[in-house]
């Protein structure tokens, strides 16, 4: 089954709600994201993470560059199996938190050789 | 291997790390130990369904809220923000964080609890200030919960930290005799919880459920805490269990509201109502009699009654007469008249009806007509029962009140249409 780069990236000119959820609704969160977790347990090949900071290394000496934009937009990844992108689709969609104000997915095929 | 978590777990987790860490720091650092509590959930949120649940999740949230907490004050005093308040502000933040021991962390929570039950606070600011520190409640499921605007909650709030800040007054630096001093003000906080649950007459079920059972789990925790182990606590407890146990044939099937001549008393809660019986029971020493003692007391003589019309209202009128001296209020007046009503017929009670000194707001009371309407309907007034029908009727709060009211006053309502 093909694989799937799941990106999580900030709306652009968006800023991120500082939000404080109460105790009870983390508990929420958290039982939610059981729940997804457990429904497509099959699928999700690396639950990946959040990204921390990073630094590019190119052929010429710019270090930071046109990719700092890129590196501030994009909040975390995963890798998950589907059998077509609108399945990968409905799987990252469904996943709480990653879609909502300000944020979206991008979802990606990964292509290997074979 | 998913071992699940209790429903309320982050809530309460969140008042034994705020309890816990505010002990090891100093009230004055109350914000950022509310901070770290909040952070460390939510990288709890996170974390555990990626790695599953840890072996010991409380002690894993201690110790992620902890190294917060330490970094965050020792940034802060880089900064020079601690300065007035000395270096001792971080305690003993070199030892490591130990997994405390469960009595200490039921110590904390409850002296968590006696720092802000003052009297110097109006008791809503306290009975807030609880809410959203021990019971680990957001502001806005406090304004949901108590019928108040997020606004008057965050004022509330505000009153208190402000009031927390300039005492200055540590967990362990109460006295025994503060602590003793207090614990009338702590009972009355929580009180006023489980009645807000219980009794009000709107809010939805479930909400209601969580603030009677809130009020349970911190009155359980000083009945078994040395400094707050007194009868008038057991009674309390005791008050608590014999309404809850009633509570499921309060309503019918479709929500209404059912009378107690009404309920089926099959439907009680046998097992709560013994829990409350047994901590009466433990009420019964010393010299105290309390306010709790009289209504813990009325409450068991309901549950032990095979009947409505078997029950003891002597004993009941009795009670509701101690209780008027220990607290008076025209209610505990208007529920001993009622009672005297079922003891020695109608005309006893509306003497005490008349007898009584009225305020303007209980005479606009849609109960205060109820009761009118049905006391003087029996004693053959019809046309002033007719009347008070028809105000009881239209200050119903709700529709299922005005439902039990129609049932209740059918006699004088067919006269009145």
């Amino acid at each position: 089954m093909p694989k799937y780069l799941c990106l999580q990236r900030r709306v652009p000119g968006t800023k991120p709600i500082a939000t404080r959820p109460s105790p009870a609704e983390m508990q929420a969160m958290y039982e939610k994201f059981n729940e997804w977790r457990e429904r497509f347990r099959a699928q999700l090949v690396d639950l990946g993470g959040r990204l921390g900071d990073g630094r590019v290394e190119l052929h010429s000496a710019a270090a930071d560059g046109p990719f700092v934009e890129v590196k501030e937009l994009v909040g975390g990844y995963m890798v998950i199996s589907a059998s077509n992108l609108d399945e990968a689709l409905d799987i990252a969609r469904e996943c709480p938190g990653l879609v909502s104000p300000g944020s979206g997915v991008e979802v990606i095929e990964i292509r290997t050789p074979g | 291997m998913n071992r699940s978590l209790d429903h309320s777990f982050f809530r309460h987790e969140y008042g034994r790390l705020v309890a816990v860490l505010t002990r090891r720091v100093g009230v004055r650092h109350l914000q950022a130990v509310e901070d770290a509590a909040q952070a460390a959930l939510l990288i709890a949120v996170e974390g555990w369904p990626r790695d599953g649940l840890p072996d010991n999740p409380s002690a894993w949230l201690f110790r992620v809220a902890n190294n917060r907490l330490l970094s965050e004050l020792q940034r802060s005093r880089r900064h020079g923000e601690l300065e007035r308040h000395g270096c001792d502000a971080l305690g003993d933040s070199s030892s490591p964080a130990t997994v405390h021991l469960r009595g200490d962390v039921r110590d904390a929570v409850l002296r968590m609890l006696f720092v802000c039950c003052t009297d110097e606070l109006p008791i809503e600011s306290q009975l807030v200030f609880a809410l959203k520190v021990v019971c680990g409640f957001g502001v806005r499921e406090i304004a949901e919960r108590l019928f108040m605007t997020e606004g008057s909650v965050y004022k509330r709030l505000g009153r208190a930290q402000e009031r927390l800040r300039t005492t200055a007054l540590e967990l362990d630096g109460l006295t025994t005799q503060q602590l003793a001093s207090r614990l009338p003000a702590v009972q009355a906080v929580s009180y006023l919880l489980f009645t807000e649950g219980y009794l009000s007459s709107h809010g939805e079920t479930p909400i209601r459920q969580e603030l009677c059972d809130e009020s349970k789990r911190i009155v359980t925790m000083l009945a078994h805490h040395p400094i707050s182990a007194t009868p008038d606590t057991f009674a309390l407890l005791a008050l608590m269990h014999l309404h809850s146990g009633r509570v499921n044939a309060r309503r019918s099937a479709t929500g209404g509201l059912v009378l107690l001549e009404e309920q089926d008393r099959s439907r009680w809660n046998t097992a709560e109502i013994a829990l409350g019986l047994s901590w009466l029971a433990c009420s019964a020493r010393g010299e105290t009699f309390s306010r709790y003692h009289a209504e813990a007391g009325i409450a068991a003589e309901h549950c032990l009654a095979p009947s409505f019309g078997q029950t003891r209202w002597d004993r009941i009128v009795e009670l509701y007469g101690l209780l008027e001296a220990m607290a008076p209020s025209v209610l505990h007046t208007l529920n001993r008249a009622v009672a005297l009503a079922e003891h020695l017929g109608p005309a006893e009670g509306l003497a005490v009806l008349e007898g009584m000194d009225v305020p303007p707001w209980l005479e606009r009371s849609y109960f205060w007509h109820a009761v009118c309407a049905h006391l003087r309907g029996r004693c053959g007034q019809t046309e002033v029962a007719i009347q008070h029908t028809r105000a009881a009727l239209a200050g119903a709060p709700s529709k299922s009140i005005a439902d039990a009211l129609e049932r209740r006053l059918a006699p004088w309502l067919e006269q009145a249409s």
